[in-house]
């Protein structure tokens, strides 16, 4: 489904991604872990189309399509999500008009009917109730006003509601407590399926509990270091980022 | 006859005229540049002009402005004949009201080209005595030879009565309108204004607000939304005279293109007028590198215990929402209309009655259009 091949990616003038490599099979959960700095976020944004990234070599293919040319809202159409690291706010937007106007311009872009407001009511009703989210939530503008938890919530709300192909979900976890740690690991769990494939970025093993995933990688200093199985994960925690440096070193020598 | 433009729309002495109209200085000498004709009062009215103004709910409380004469024709008091008086005395229209009126009042100012440039003015004097009204002002065009209108008006908002604007001036780009809104409360009376000031290719508004009498209030919103070669040159003059007077004024701005935005707020707390709360706001939005907006608050304090905030802001669109609407599906043209859509209502908020406050939201969109960069 996602084939990267030797990405390498520059922002304001300083190379971040120094030819990563990675292949995401449809049904797949992917974690990517690493330490802060590694570049993990800026993947996340190249692949989505964030505009200040500059791809100085290497190739992104999705679904058999050249990513990298694509318009943000293409990627979108063709079942890219990202679930921000921050979400923004954005005063006076209306969540719900947000909401139904960006599921309905990606089924325009598919030649798909767009939804009437009780189609779309009903698909919101159902996906709240599974990240336990407030009706309320939806009258405000888009995040304004959320606390934290409700924002990185929110993010999976609108990933249940525009069912895409590929979740990249950036650090959903960082500053959730434990019971939305658990909603946020619901919701993603409900959506695994045979033909949808997640890549989830994280800093901790605490999320993958919870969320099991078939392949971990390590991503440091914008390279990916280590590949393993879930397991690679407790490893980790056990003992810290600078245990995988050095058995890359040892590697090496 | 660029200096005698000035003569005739500027106020105060020669320094005074000159700061005021720093901005728009150029406009007004292009505009002086050519020769115009009076425009004629008894011209008949176009359908396409017509139907930008006729809303049913109005009908029969609806004053009509043709060319700058009111227009026995087109105009229709029926519902509030008992409340409301217009006459006129010496080129002064003077309209009197008097009683609380539940539905809104229309007054349209329309403008119909002649085939040459032409011009017209009037003036207006308007009493509210007592009780409550609102107050819809609607300024229509048409694109042709051009017009250049003026409007003085003058209003006087007696002890607790209540005057509720909104005034609503959707401009073709060969129409240029001076208006100058001279408005006096007494104790108690209060003002609240929404202005909505679209294309043209001058337009001056002068908003001038006493606030003479204790506790008298005024809430002034507005917002101009520019695109093309548009010009809109907003000032308001707000003064505290009596004790325990509030103003808070809240505009927005945007311009696209080769568009020009001007807005000047003055508050002057005078000596004497304690216990005052002055509140300014003003936000504006760039949309294009050619597209210029000019802002300045001030704010002149000569009472005691005054509270007084003011804040004015010239920014771009915010690039990280723009992204995350997106990143969502949405494209690039709609985002922008929806987060600069945004960024204009809520000037509008304010405004109670819903299907109103609908209708200029969508009179916006067109002059928002997320196509250009
Ligand atoms: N817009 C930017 N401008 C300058 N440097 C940036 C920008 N975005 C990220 N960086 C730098 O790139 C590196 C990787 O950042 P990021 O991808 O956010 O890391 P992670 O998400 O793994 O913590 C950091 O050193 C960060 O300072
Ligand atoms: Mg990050």
């Amino acid at each position: 489904m996602l084939k990267i091949e030797n990405l390498h990616v520059r922002v304001a003038g300083k190379e971040i991604l120094k030819g990563l490599s990675l292949e995401v099979k449809a049904g797949q959960v992917h974690a990517i872990m690493g330490p802060n700095g590694a570049g993990k976020s800026t993947l996340g944004n190249v692949l989505a189309g964030r505009e200040g990234y500059e791809v100085t070599q290497g190739s992104v293919v999705y679904a058999g399509k050249n990513l990298l040319e694509l318009e943000p809202e293409e990627r979108a159409a063709a079942g890219v999500f990202l679930a921000f690291q921050y979400p923004v706010e954005i005063p006076g937007v209306n969540n719900t008009y947000f909401l139904r106007t960006a599921l309905n311009a990606q089924r325009k872009h598919r030649g798909e009917a767009e939804l009437d407001s009780m189609q779309f009511l009903k698909r919101v009703r159902e996906k709240l109730a599974v990240l336990h989210l407030k009706d309320e939530l939806l009258h405000r503008a888009v995040n304004e006003g959320f606390s934290g938890g409700e924002k990185k919530r929110n993010e999976i709300f609108q990933m249940a509601l525009l069912e895409p192909r590929l979740a990249i979900l950036d650090e959903t976890d960082s500053g959730l407590d434990i019971d939305a740690l658990k909603m946020v690991a619901d919701g993603v769990n409900a959506m695994r399926s045979p033909d949808r494939a997640f890549l989830v970025v994280t800093h901790y093993q605490r999320l993958l509990d919870y969320i099991v995933p078939d392949v971990v990688h390590v991503l440091a200093d914008g390279r990916i270091v280590e590949t393993g199985d879930a397991s690679l994960a407790p490893k980790l925690e056990e003992h810290g980022y600078a245990w995988v440096a050095e058995r890359k070193l040892a590697g090496a020598a | 006859m660029g200096a005698a433009l000035l003569e005739e729309f500027g106020r105060g002495d020669a320094r005074a005229r000159e700061e005021s109209w720093r901005y728009s200085k150029m406009a007004l000498r292009a505009l002086a540049q050519q020769e115009f004709v009076a425009a004629d009062a008894n011209a008949e009215l176009p359908e396409t002009l017509r139907t930008q103004f006729d809303w049913p709910a109005t009908r029969r409380r609806r004053v009509v402005v043709v060319n700058g004469a009111v227009s026995e024709r087109y105009s229709d008091l029926a519902d509030v004949g008992a409340m409301v008086t217009v006459g006129e005395t010496g080129g002064t229209y003077a309209v009197r009201i008097d009683g609380k009126i539940d539905e809104p009042m229309q007054i349209v100012y329309v403008s119909i080209p002649s085939a040459q440039p032409s011009r017209w003015q009037t003036n207006t004097s308007m009493v509210i005595v007592n009780g409550f009204v609102t107050l819809i002002e609607q300024h229509v065009s048409l694109d042709g030879a051009g017009v250049l209108g003026a409007s003085r008006r003058r209003i006087d908002i007696g002890e607790g009565a209540r005057l509720d604007l909104v005034s609503l001036c959707d401009l073709p780009e060969s129409m240029s309108l001076y208006r100058l809104l001279d408005v006096h409360l007494a104790a108690k009376a209060t003002l609240h204004a929404t202005h909505v000031l679209l294309g043209g290719r001058m337009q001056r508004l002068d908003m001038q607000v006493e606030l003479a009498g204790e506790q008298a209030r005024l809430e002034s919103r507005g917002v101009f939304a520019l695109r093309g070669r548009a010009h809109a040159d907003t000032q308001l003059d707000v003064r505290h005279v009596a004790r325990d007077t509030t103003c808070d004024i809240l505009w927005r701005g945007v311009a696209d293109q080769r568009a020009r935005g001007i807005f000047h707020g003055a508050i002057t707390v005078a000596e004497g007028a304690d216990g005052s709360d002055a509140k300014l706001s003003n936000k504006n939005l760039l949309l294009s590198a050619l597209a210029e907006i000019d802002t300045q608050p001030v704010l002149e304090i000569y009472a005691d215990e005054v509270k007084a905030a003011h804040g004015a802001t010239v920014g771009q669109i915010d690039e990280r929402a723009l992204f995350y609407l997106r990143s969502r599906g949405i494209p690039l043209a709609d985002a922008r209309r929806m987060m600069v859509t945004a960024f204009c209502r809520e000037v509008l908020d304010g405004i109670t009655d819903v299907d109103l406050r609908n209708r200029l939201a969508g009179l916006l969109v067109p002059h928002v259009d997320g196509a250009s960069a």
